[in-house]
């Protein structure tokens, strides 16, 4: 692996939040920090090996902007299921449905597979290449524009760029 | 009882509301796909208040930082096991339940 500069901001970032979720762990006991010290180092070599450091930067702006549209659509999620489930005739109309991605290749298609399975009456259940397969809740609910918004979110948040799909 | 104590308590209320319909609709649901649904959203939201309820009681930055450890691994848990089942459920040729069958 090369030296970029890309690699050691990735190492001081990488190794300062694992040092905080050991210290988080322990209960900032000092005596802990031995094994902790080992760990850390260990668990950022690790980080560094399986999921090697890129050159884009994950905008701050994009990231405050996907945790509050996270939020929204959770909140959004949670209550019509539970108005489904408590509801006399649920009143369920669900279906597959098949979408072509516009994100490129890798980390970003499963962030957004998971993603929608947490979001408002999608649920992932294929990826294979840009084809991702949803169960629909309510195949009458406006899924296309929900997958597109959360699409483009994630594209902001890790500075990637959205291919046109005919 | 001081406001935050309250809106501890109104956290943890909703949160276990959420968590009983998350249930509700696991029992009434009427597949594998639909049911996986009730699991992932409905209990992750019930879980996410009952942390943001505990945050507001913990005694220090460790304890509130382990809570918030806990509700992004079950989200991140919740979200890769409903996807392998139900991928799994459609290879192996379930079909989804549809309006009009049998409830």
């Amino acid at each position: 692996m090369k030296l970029t500069l890309a690699t050691v901001r990735a190492v001081l970032w990488r190794s300062a939040l694992f040092a905080v979720l050991w210290w988080a762990l322990t209960d900032g006991r000092p005596d802990s920090w031995g094994v902790g010290s080992v760990s850390v180092a260990f668990a950022t070599t690790v980080s560094i090996y399986l999921l090697p450091p890129v050159n884009t930067y994950v905008s701050r702006i994009g990231l405050l902007r996907f945790l509050v549209f996270f939020i929204v659509q959770s909140l959004r999620g949670g209550a019509q299921v539970a108005g489904f489930a408590l509801r006399p005739r649920m009143g369920l109309r669900p279906g597959f449905h098949e979408i072509d991605l516009r994100l490129p290749e890798g980390i970003g298609r499963v962030l957004l597979a998971n993603t929608l399975s947490l979001l408002p009456g999608t649920l992932s259940v294929e990826l294979q290449g840009n084809r991702l397969c949803l169960h629909v809740l309510d195949e009458r609910a406006p899924t296309e524009t929900e997958v597109r918004a959360a699409e483009s979110r994630l594209a902001d948040l890790l500075g990637l760029t959205l291919h046109t799909t005919g | 009882m001081s406001l935050v104590e309250g809106a501890s308590l109104a956290l943890l209320i909703a949160g276990a509301a959420f968590f009983f319909a998350g249930t509700v609709g696991l029992l009434r649901f009427p597949d594998v796909y639909t049911r996986l649904h009730a699991l992932a959203k409905a209990d992750n939201l019930g879980l996410g208040l009952v942390v943001l309820g505990l945050l507001l009681r913990a005694p220090g930055w460790a304890t509130g930082i382990k809570l918030v450890l806990i509700w992004l691994l079950a989200l991140l848990a919740s979200a890769t096991v409903g996807f392998l089942i139900a991928r799994r459920a459609r290879r192996h040729g379930i079909a989804p339940w549809r309006a009009g069958d049998r409830e």
